[in-house]
C-alpha cells in the first residue's frame, strides 16, 4: 500500500500533479498499442488510466507498470482525446515518492554499469525512481 | 565565423566525447564555431513533468539565466540537455505561469535577461548553415552508405514545444546524411524509445525495446545507424552481442566529420562497439 490516504483525494492528487483528465480517455488503447515498452508494462497505459476511472488508485499506485514508463511521450502525442499517460505515470510515482519509498537503490548499481552506462541515465533513473 | 553560446552536458565530456569533439571541429569545417558557455551546471537530465516540482526545474533556469547573458540563443547537442533546457524554457515562457516563472528566475542569482531560444547543433546546421553549403564542404562523400537516422524520443515529443521535426516521421537527419552523400533508408523506428534510463534497473527492457529498433534497421536494409543522444547511443550500440553483421552505431556528427575532412583519430571511432574504423574502410571510406 502506497500511501493511507483515501483514493477520492489521491485522484484529486493525481489530476493536479498530471493536469490531465482521466475521465477523457475513451479506452481506443491506441497508446498501449504504440508504448515501445507496452509489453513488460503492467498495467500498460490505458489499462491504468482504466484503474483511475475506476477509482482503484491503490492497485495502480502499487504496480509496477508506474515506474517503467521512461516518458517517451509517444502515448499522449497519439492520444485522439489528449491525455498524456507519461504525465500521470510521473504524478503515481511522484505520490509514492513523496511517502519516502524508492523504486531503484543506488547501491544496486554494480561497477561495471557504473563505469559504462552514461551518467544522464543514473541521473535520470534516480530523479524518477528515488528518493 | 559564427559564434554560437554552446551548452556541452555532462555526458559530452566523459562517455560521449567523440559527440563532443567532431560537433566542434566538424563547425569549424562548415564555418561556424560552438563557444563552451561558462560555468554550466547539470540541466537536470530528465524532464519533470508533475506541476509542482520547481526544485527538479532550478539546475535548466540557471543554465538559461548564464546563457541570457551571452546572447539570445544556445547550441545543445545531446538529445537528453535539449530536450530539458527547452523545456524548461518553454515553461518559463507559458502564458499563465508568470507567478512560477518569476519565483524560478529570482531564486537563481544569475540575472535572466531574456528568454533564450535552445537550438539544437542539428538545427544550426540546416537553418543557419543550410544543408547545400554543407554539400559543397563535403571532401569525403559518404555515397552508397545506407544510414537508418534514428532520432529516438527526446528530439521530436513533446512536438509543440520541441518544433523540431514530424514526431512520426522526423526528415532533418536524413537530409543531412543526404547531403553528405549517404543514402538514408526507410525506418519505421526512428522516434520510438530505445528504454532510456530504465538500462539502469531494467537493462531487460531497455535491450529489448533496443534490439527492435535495429533489427527493423536492418530489415530496411541500413548498414549502419546514426544518433544524436548519448544514452540512445549506449543502449542500442552496448545492450547487444556484436557480431560481424552488427549495424555500427554513430553519432552523427561522426559521419559529418568523416564526410568534411577529420582524420581518423578525430573520429573517436574507439568509442563505438566492434570495429567500425574496420567497417568504413570496407565501404572505401578510410
Amino acid at each position: 500500500m502506497a500511501t493511507s490516504r483515501s483514493s477520492a483525494e489521491l485522484l484529486e492528487q493525481i489530476g493536479a500533479l498530471s493536469e490531465q483528465i482521466v475521465s477523457d480517455c475513451y479506452q481506443c488503447g491506441c497508446c498501449t498499442a504504440g508504448c515501445p515498452i507496452g509489453e513488460a508494462m503492467d498495467p500498460p497505459p490505458s489499462k491504468a488510466i482504466r484503474f483511475l476511472q475506476l477509482g482503484n488508485v491503490q492497485e495502480l499506485l502499487g504496480s509496477d507498470g508506474i515506474w517503467m514508463c521512461a516518458s517517451c511521450l509517444v502515448c499522449g502525442t497519439r492520444c485522439p482525446r489528449g491525455v498524456d499517460y507519461a504525465r500521470i505515470a510521473e504524478a503515481c510515482r511522484t505520490i509514492v515518492l513523496r511517502t519516502r519509498q524508492s523504486h531503484v537503490d543506488p547501491d544496486t548499481v554494480s561497477a561495471p554499469e557504473l563505469e559504462e552506462i552514461p551518467q544522464q541515465a543514473f541521473i535520470a533513473a534516480f530523479r524518477k525512481s528515488s528518493v | 565565423m559564427t559564434k554560437y553560446p554552446y551548452y556541452p552536458g555532462c555526458t559530452l565530456y566523459t562517455k560521449a566525447r567523440s559527440l563532443d569533439l567532431c560537433a566542434r571541429k566538424a563547425a569549424a569545417k562548415v564555418g561556424f564555431e560552438l563557444v563552451e558557455m561558462p560555468s554550466w551546471n547539470c540541466c537536470g537530465a530528465i524532464y519533470n513533468a508533475t506541476s509542482d516540482d520547481l526544485a527538479a526545474q532550478v539546475g535548466s533556469v540557471r543554465n538559461l539565466a548564464k546563457a541570457s547573458q551571452l546572447g539570445d540563443r544556445l547550441v545543445t547537442l545531446c538529445a537528453a540537455c535539449h530536450n530539458v533546457l527547452k523545456r524548461v524554457q518553454n515553461r518559463l515562457d507559458q502564458p499563465g505561469n508568470e507567478v512560477e516563472s518569476e519565483r524560478l528566475k529570482t531564486f537563481v542569482d544569475e540575472k535572466f535577461e531574456h528568454p533564450v531560444r535552445v537550438l539544437h547543433y542539428l538545427e544550426v546546421l540546416k537553418l543557419d548553415i543550410g544543408f547545400d553549403a554543407i554539400k559543397s564542404k563535403v571532401v569525403r562523400s559518404l555515397a552508397k552508405l545506407k544510414v537508418a537516422s534514428y532520432y529516438g524520443c527526446l528530439m521530436v515529443r513533446p512536438k509543440e514545444v520541441l518544433e523540431f521535426d514530424d514526431p512520426e516521421n522526423p526528415q532533418i537527419m536524413d537530409d543531412l546524411m543526404r547531403a553528405l552523400g549517404a543514402e538514408p533508408t526507410r525506418f519505421d523506428f526512428k522516434a520510438e524509445c530505445c528504454g532510456g534510463y530504465l538500462v539502469v534497473n531494467r537493462r531487460d527492457v531497455a535491450k529489448t525495446a533496443s534490439n527492435k529498433i535495429l533489427d527493423n534497421a536492418k530489415a530496411w536494409g541500413a548498414e549502419a545507424i546514426v544518433t544524436t543522444c548519448p544514452l540512445c547511443q549506449y543502449n542500442l550500440d552496448r545492450l547487444r552481442v556484436v557480431t560481424e553483421g552488427s549495424l555500427p552505431v554513430f553519432y552523427f556528427t561522426q559521419l559529418l566529420g568523416l564526410a568534411v575532412g577529420l582524420t581518423q583519430d578525430e573520429l573517436g571511432l574507439e568509442h563505438n562497439a566492434g570495429d567500425p574504423a574496420a567497417f568504413l574502410k570496407a565501404k572505401g571510406l578510410l
